[in-house]
């Protein structure tokens, strides 16, 4: 039986994250982490002319933290700020395709939240 | 001996294992009983009630602080200072007593697997007067190495504390105090000597005489009694040189416009109602205690201690964190499996009914000495039997396969 959580696109993420590093000389370098757990993550990215044009993440945190920046920053790369800014919390979670139970909600929304504090 | 019975919450989850008590003990029917007794039978503030009921409560309160005092081997009742928690215990002997005559560069000594606990309210210390702390390190047994401080080029007339945990919440290792404490105290002739035994009481004898110290806290929540109280115990004169943390009813000697003046302890450091349900679960706890006999525990515990040795450092890709030798060890576990996160190894454990907990266990000091940010800690207590630990082996073998870690 498949487990509800680390589906194939969890533990895809998790062992092959994608944009994982550093950007050089990055427009803006943002850290935080989760209270609650102790998780951090780290996002440097490039803007030009409002947009995003490159952004990479390191973490140390959980498969769903880490599956779920990868995710987010493939998926932001090329938006404009003013667009990643409006992103809402609920799309993020539908995007991981997964069943995200609100104990994990934490995990998987750290990346959005440490870009949408950082770029306001 | 079977405790499960003794425990009504496993008749209610007859799948759950619950390997969490480090976190907070499971509680046996009597101690429910007494909270129940006290709102349904006797109900009614303590001190100062002229009636039979409120005696009756009364009764139930003291009583408690007897027990307590004869459980830790105290010099009398009026030793016994009630306190929400351990952690509300020892900030009242920090702000209470050490605030007062700790000096700039006198130096506290405390551990690395100290909790956060007995580690934060010496940093507020250290911001505030300008105290230095000294950690003992945890050598690679996850022993304590007490004997490097005797290394250290520094002025041991200037201890005024040594500050240490019976045992660690994530090493499960138990220090042996009545060495380490006549050994330190050799060189730090001024220490005074803190224990935090709130990991401890459950498992072990603790004794305040033999371990010679002068401060002691623990909580009830942890050795099966109710939450919302602690206990901080101190050498007679050394509350009197303490100062309350609160101020209002109960602790007053006589009040008038211009002035206060206080009850001597422990009605000092009581200010308010007290949890008077709580006290009366930790009476009950203790009798709990006493009747199954904590040498008994002990030697029971030894044995899930030796089993669980036996089996989950052997699988593959776990790393334990705490010593191979069961002697002077709690049966607390702290371990990581490959470079799956902690939260991860726990949400699959808990699919399988299989409650531990998960991160830095308010032991972030220990969790860098270790080299890591956080573990899985599965904790045991008299009600975790070896299937229980059984069913943990088998769980872990699932999240391996899940995070397709293979041997």
């Amino acid at each position: 039986m498949e487990d509800p959580l680390y589906r194939e696109i969890i533990l895809e993420h998790w062992q092959n994250p994608q944009n994982y590093g550093s950007v050089k000389n990055p427009s803006f370098d943002l850290s935080d982490n989760n209270p609650s757990c102790g998780d951090k993550i780290r996002i440097t990215g490039k803007i030009k002319n409002g947009k995003l044009i490159d952004v990479r993440f390191t973490c140390q945190g959980c498969a769903v933290s880490k599956a779920s920046a990868s995710i987010l920053t493939g998926q932001v790369k090329g938006m404009l700020i003013t667009e990643i800014i409006k992103l809402k919390e609920e799309d993020i979670l539908k995007n991981l395709g997964v069943e995200i139970t609100p104990a994990r909600y934490n995990c998987a929304l750290l990346c959005l939240r440490t870009f949408q504090n950082g770029l306001k | 001996m079977s405790y499960k019975k003794d425990f009504p919450i496993f008749k209610n989850n007859r799948k759950m294992v619950y390997l969490d008590s480090a976190a907070t003990s499971q509680k046996p029917q009597v101690v429910i009983d007494a909270v129940n007794d006290f709102f349904s039978k006797y109900n009614s503030n303590v001190h100062r009630g002229i009636y039979t009921l409120s005696e009756k409560a009364e009764e139930l309160y003291e009583g408690t602080r007897k027990k307590v005092a004869g459980l830790i081997n105290a010099g009398g009742a009026s030793e016994i200072i009630f306190t929400g928690n351990a952690t509300e215990a020892i900030n009242l002997a920090a702000f209470g007593y050490f605030k007062k005559f700790l000096k700039k560069d006198d130096i506290v000594v405390l551990s690395e697997m100290e909790h956060h606990s007995n580690v934060v309210p010496w940093l507020m210390l250290k911001k505030s007067l300008g105290i230095k702390i000294y950690y003992l390190p945890v050598n690679e047994d996850y022993r304590l190495d007490h004997l490097r401080l005797m290394e250290q080029k520094i002025n041991f007339s200037k201890v005024k504390l040594i500050s240490l945990t019976h045992a660690s919440n994530v090493l499960g290792t138990v220090n042996p105090l009545e060495e380490i404490i006549p050994s330190l105290k050799k060189e730090c002739t001024n220490a005074k000597i803190l224990i935090d035994a709130a990991q401890s009481i459950p498992h072990i004898p603790v004794n305040v005489k033999k371990m010679n110290c002068d401060f002691l806290a623990f909580s009830s929540h942890k050795m099966f009694g109710p939450s919302g109280v602690g206990v901080l115990y101190a050498r007679q004169e050394l509350l009197e040189m303490t100062d309350p943390l609160f101020y209002g009813g109960h602790m007053i000697a006589n009040v008038d416009k211009e002035k206060a003046r206080f009850l001597p302890a422990p009605a000092k450091f009581e200010a308010g109602t007290g949890k008077l349900e709580g006290v009366a679960g930790l009476g009950a706890a203790i009798d709990y205690l006493n009747t199954r006999d904590i040498k008994v525990i002990q030697k029971y515990e030894h044995g899930l201690t030796k089993y669980t040795l036996s089996r989950l450092p052997k699988i593959k890709n776990v790393q334990l964190y705490g010593s191979r030798n069961f002697l002077n060890r709690l049966p607390v576990f702290s371990f990581n499996i490959g470079a799956i996160h902690p939260h991860d190894v726990s949400e699959i454990l808990n699919r399988h009914g299989v409650c531990v907990r998960a991160g830095h266990h308010c032991a972030q000091v220990l969790m860098d000495a270790c080299q890591t940010a956080g573990t899985v800690r599965a904790s045991l207590s008299i009600y975790n039997t070896k299937d229980d630990v059984d069913k943990l082996i088998t769980s872990i073998e699932d999240v391996k396969n899940v995070f397709r870690l293979t041997d």
